[in-house]
């Protein structure tokens, strides 16, 4: 076989091209519109979001392997595409109204958005450990620039800062346990890697290396003890990016960490299953226990977001066909839920007021019903009360859970749902219960109108017939790997 | 020939400046040097990897590396300056903005 | 397959949807429409009473749908003679609670209407489901609008006792879900299916280990509901902080779910662990009869007394339906439906000073039954119903419960016979308290009686009331196939004795019985110990 990428592989990295070429076409966009006519800028980006969306049609059942083991077009990389896709459009959607008010240049704004969506969905599909390194580097750096990217604001900076500095460390970490595992290996894809791993079961060598990658992962999924980088990115960065960032980075991390666990190394499986438990259970209870003090809307809903990656760790725990499907099912609802409540927060945004703060909420109900029950939605779907998508997603996740006799696991999960509907209910008292007129009057924009609409729909519609997100994860999630890595799924 | 295990050791000692680096000084551009010094340890890694298994991947991976740190520390250089415009310093006990 | 189940579900869901569309200033139409909408739901479900055969089938009115086939879950309804009694009751009292609020809330009266028939749907989804998840669904459901009618329209202390009623049902119902998971995957180990048919975990037999600890799980998530001593500490202060319709629903119908539970879920599918937990079950029943009892006496808030005094009746609910005999569980059923009926009423005479006077201290009151006579005497009859007086429906519970007891274990007959003699004390001497004596308080002398609408709400609990007292046969024939279906699974020894002389009546058996008046009672009657009892021809 002649090296390199051949002519058809441009045929199926062709999402990928579409979405380079579109970030492109914005930045030049940019340069050439006049100033006053920038707010266009934002449908050209949906509009390369949505011709990304549309060129992955073809795909819906492809399964291969491009450039020798670079890249894997398969269901488990479109499910996860279509994650950040999604995510990436609601994002640009809330942008628009916010930048008006933060008066930033939204031209640098949005490419750095698109820019972000490609490196995850590099991620997603990488299966060899440069290509998912050069993908979480996009995204990394494409996250770091927009923490910090209303100047002016020094919580911005401070957070662009902060996220940069543990970002690197981080992926100092993970590269190094990469280097450790292409020296054991002799190779850096990670299906090759699982064969020639399977020899060498239980060698420490290999366990140094799982705790390295662990904790470099753990980085990225804001797990605890590797979290205390979130609540204040999330909180000093412009809210739109937050959102993006605790939904689409989360879920390309995710993606990242079961193509190398799953694929790479289902030898050592015993090992990071017991890290990961470990991570879990510590994520879940602190993450809620934090987020019950705070009184920042920005800062609980990071440290919600922190417990919420507890609960997918259960998912990978269980390491079953079932706990990955699990895992899938929930980041897809959870992306939903959580792009929402943050569309919500951008909605108590003006000029003058920052509007993250709990008091702002106070009153919603009776100034804007509508914002108040979308938020009331989403905190039930957080909590994972039903009707609701979050509900679905955590029971999936729970019955993997027994299904995998981590009963303790389970235990705890449910104990953590339960205590966390304390904090979210908060909000909702808040909004419903409490009548002073403090409260930030909502603006009402046509973009972030569609955007609630969407995430309550898609809440309400999962949450009662989730049969088809079911059936679309469990194929994504059959797809996983090659001969040597379903050895790892029971 | 230098045995594997030398080169191992010796990036494993320059990771290890490089963490403790990280989480003591007080100065930003220090702190970044000291990532530089964790990155350069993983990239002598990847080398001695390389040789040893007589495969050209390990250099390969080094420039892909390289690159993304330089513009990893490009960009990270350009977010500290945007900070000390606020802030006239670079030590990172001085910015209390973002606390509990 | 009929709707008719469906109707009867979402008949209120509908209604809620059309008060939505009405504009919130408009409070009267609001008011109107949403007494029509609960007083229509309780109308489409009488012909439940009518149609339902004691005679047929074990559920009835079956509707089956697929709801998510790749889990096994399934949109299936269901009734049988227990389910359709406490449908009934739920939609009485859904009905009884729309009406009594109609002058007691005055602000945000559409969401507070809204919020009530949310409420309604989601017990009476509870009632019908026969498919775990979906009765989970419905379970949870139940929550959110509680928490909003505590929490708002509430009074003093009201987010505090909403937001411990919410987490701690809310604790109770997500290890009960773990519960279900765990027998869902044990059954597919048993038969390859998956599925969240309750019927069909009905008939298997699990594994008495994990039975113990499903047992548990479900335990913690019922008796939270019932609620059971030490459990139980979420009600007083819920009872008393909710407005008086949510007092009402919650006393009439959402305690019923928890004995529900157990008897519909624990009961059939656990047999061997709910054996092994009648100790435990029979100890923290006692305890909370007389803890409940001593502490309603010592109350000095009206609903507080009230709500221990529900802590009471359902630990007595609670002692009868582990007896485990069939005499026990009819009567905790019925008693079920009795406590529904004079908690309810008492909470509503509660709730109608507490318009009127705006407090519901017990020392401000006295003498009441000189200014409110009929107030006074409905509130002595729905005492004596509380009480246990024979001719009122409260004996028939009480006077079954302790024969099942008694069977059971004389000497639980003997605490149970001591609570009841306590919750007449308490009850008599809030009574007294309250309605005898001179009108001490200038306050209370102009106290208007009951007007129309206030008499209308509790006309119907009056009526039920004198007849499960006097005639409660139709109530208990109702019963009959609930029981025998529980009882075969659980106390097994019953139910061969139940067939002996109790044979599963079909229509050549009923035809050729010697006694064709009895429609459904075969020749040979039983007594409570299932032996036939001597003919008299």
């Amino acid at each position: 076989m002649p090296p390199g990428i051949s002519t058809s592989d441009f045929y199926y990295i062709l999402p990928e091209l579409v979405l380079t070429a579109g970030a492109l076409v914005v930045l030049i966009a940019d340069v050439l519109l006049p100033r006053e006519r920038r707010s266009a800028l934002s449908w050209v980006t949906l509009a390369a979001v949505g011709a990304t969306l549309a060129s992955l049609l073809p795909f819906t059942s492809t399964h291969v392997e491009v450039a020798h083991g670079l890249l894997a077009v398969d269901r488990f990389a479109l499910f996860f595409k279509i994650v950040f896709l999604v995510a990436a459009a609601i994002t640009v959607l809330m942008s628009v109204r916010y930048l008006a008010i933060e008066g930033a240049s939204p031209g640098e704004y949005y490419f750095l958005i698109l820019c972000a969506t490609l490196g995850m969905m590099v991620m997603a599909g990488g299966i060899d450990l440069i290509t998912i390194f050069i993908g979480l580097e996009t995204m990394a750096v494409s996250f770091y620039i927009l923490a910090g990217f209303i100047k002016p604001n020094q919580r911005s900076n401070e957070a662009a800062v902060k996220y940069f500095l543990l970002g690197a460390f981080s992926l100092g970490i993970l590269l190094y346990g990469m280097s450790l595992m292409y020296g054991l290996s002799g190779t850096t894809n990670l299906r090759v890697m699982a064969t020639s791993f399977g020899a060498m079961a239980g060698d420490s060598r290999l366990a140094l290396a799982v705790i390295l990658v662990v904790a470099g992962v753990g980085f990225k999924i804001a797990a605890v003890p590797f979290h205390m980088w979130a609540p204040d990115v999330y909180e000093g960065a412009p809210t739109p990016v937050t959102a993006f960032l605790s939904v689409g980075s989360k879920a390309a991390s995710f993606a990242m960490l079961i193509r190398i666990f799953v694929e790479g190394l289902p030898s050592a499986s015993e090992d990071w299953r017991l890290l990961f438990w470990v991570l879990s259970i510590a994520t879940m209870t602190v993450g809620n226990f934090a987020a019950v003090t705070q009184t920042n809307v920005k800062r609980m809903l990071a440290y919600s977001s922190i417990a919420h990656a507890g609960y997918v760790l259960i998912g990978i725990v269980a390491g079953t066909s079932r706990g990955i499907t699990a895992t899938l099912v929930y980041l897809m609802v959870y992306s939903f839920m959580q792009l929402g409540a943050f569309a919500v927060v951008v909605m108590l945004r003006r000029a003058d007021v920052v509007g993250d703060e709990l008091k702002d909420f106070s009153g919603l109900a009776s100034r804007n019903p509508f914002a108040a029950f979308a938020m009331l939605l989403f905190m039930l779907s957080l909590g994972g009360i039903p009707p609701t998508a979050g509900f679905m997603g955590k029971f999936w996740l729970f019955s993997a859970a027994i299904d995998a006799h981590y009963y303790w696991l389970a235990l705890i999960g449910v104990l953590n749902s339960a205590v966390s509907l304390y904090y979210y209910i908060r909000i909702v008292v808040f909004m419903y219960v409490k009548k002073e007129t403090l409260g930030s009057e909502p603006t009402t924009s046509p973009t972030l109108a569609v955007v609630l609409a969407v995430a309550v729909a898609a809440t309400l519609v999962l949450g009662v017939y989730p049969q088809l997100l079911f059936n679309v994860a469990a194929a994504s999630a059959r797809t996983l790997g090659a001969a040597g890595a379903t050895a790892a799924l029971r | 020939m230098v045995p594997l295990n030398y080169y191992l050791v010796l990036s494993a000692m320059l990771f290890a400046i490089g963490t403790a680096g990280v989480f003591v000084r007080r100065n930003l551009i220090t702190i970044l040097l000291s990532i530089e010094i964790m990155l350069n340890a993983v990239n002598l890694t990847f080398v001695a990897f390389g040789r040893a298994l007589g495969s050209a991947d390990g250099q390969i991976i080094v420039f892909f590396v390289m690159t993304v740190a330089a513009a990893e520390a490009a960009v990270g250089l350009a977010i500290v300056i945007g900070l000390f415009r606020h802030r006239e310093s670079l030590n990172p006990d001085s910015w209390t903005a973002l606390k509990w | 397959m009929s709707y008719y189940l469906s109707i009867i579900l979402f008949t209120p869901l509908a209604g809620a949807f059309v008060l939505l569309l009405v504009n919130k200033e408009n409070e009267n139409a609001i008011r109107w429409i949403a007494n029509v909408v609960a007083f229509l739901g309780f109308v489409v479900s009488v012909p439940l009473w009518f149609w339902f055969d004691p005679r047929g089938a074990d559920f009835q009115f079956v509707e089956r749908a697929a709801w998510i086939p790749s889990v096994g879950a399934e949109y299936f309804l269901g009734v049988d003679g227990l389910s359709t009694l406490l449908i009934l009751l739920t939609t009485l009292m859904g009905t009884i609670a729309v009406l009594s609020s109609w002058t007691a809330i005055t602000e945000r009266v559409k969401e507070y209407y809204i919020f009530l028939l949310v409420l309604q749907t989601g017990m009476l989804g509870a009632f019908m489901s026969l498919d775990f998840l979906l009765f989970f669904l419905f379970w949870e459901v139940m929550l959110v609008p509680m928490y909003f009618l505590i929490g708002i329209w509430g009074s003093a202390n009201r987010l505090y006792s909403a937001i411990k009623f919410f987490l701690y049902t809310l604790v109770g119902s997500v290890v009960m879900l773990l519960g279900i998971l765990a027998l869902y995957f044990a059954y597919h180990v048993q038969t390859g299916v998956y599925t969240f048919d309750v019927t069909q975990y009905q008939k298997a037999g699990f594994d008495a280990g994990l039975q113990w600890w499903v047992f548990l799980a479900f335990f913690l998530g019922f008796a939270i509901k019932v609620p059971m001593f030490p459990f139980h500490t979420w009600l007083p202060d819920a009872h008393t902080d909710a407005p008086t319709a949510g007092s009402v629903i919650l006393a009439a119908v959402l305690l019923k779910m928890g004995t529900y539970g157990f008897l519909r879920f624990s009961l059939p599918i656990l047999p061997d662990a709910s054996h092994r937990f009648v100790p435990m079950m029979v100890v923290l029943s006692i305890i909370g009869i007389v803890y409940g009892a001593l502490v309603a006496l010592a109350q000095k808030d009206w609903k507080r007394l009230v709500a221990y005094s529900s802590v009471s009746h359902m630990a007595l609910v609670m002692l009868g339906m582990f007896a485990l005999n069939p005499v026990g569980i009819t009567g905790s059923i019925v008693q079920q439906l009795n406590h529904g009926i004079s908690t309810g009423a008492l909470f509503l005479l509660v709730g109608i000073v507490y318009e009127r006077r705006h407090t519901r201290e017990i020392s401000e009151y006295g003498g009441l039954s000189k200014v409110m006579p009929v107030y006074a005497a409905i509130f002595l009859i729905m005492t004596m119903s509380s009480i246990g007086l024979p001719t009122l429906n409260g004996f028939i519970g009480e006077f079954l419960i302790l024969q099942g007891v008694f069977v059971a274990d004389k000497r639980w007959a003997a605490f149970a016979a001591s609570g009841i003699v306590l919750g007449a004390a308490y009850m008599l001497y809030l009574y007294q308290r309250t309605m005898f004596g001179k009108v001490e308080n200038p306050k209370n002398e102009r106290l208007l009686d009951l007007d129309n609408r206030e008499f209308a709400t509790f006309a119907p609990l009056l009526v039920l009331a004198v007849w499960i007292g006097i005639y409660p046969a139709p109530f208990l024939r109702r019963l009959e196939s609930s029981v025998q279906h529980i009882v075969v699974r659980v106390s097994p020894q019953y139910a061969a004795k139940y067939a002996e002389c109790n044979p599963t009546p079909t229509p050549d058996r009923v035809a050729a019985s010697s006694n064709p008046a009895a429609k459904f009672l075969a020749a040979i009657p039983c007594d409570a110990n299932g032996n036939p009892l001597p003919e008299k021809r």
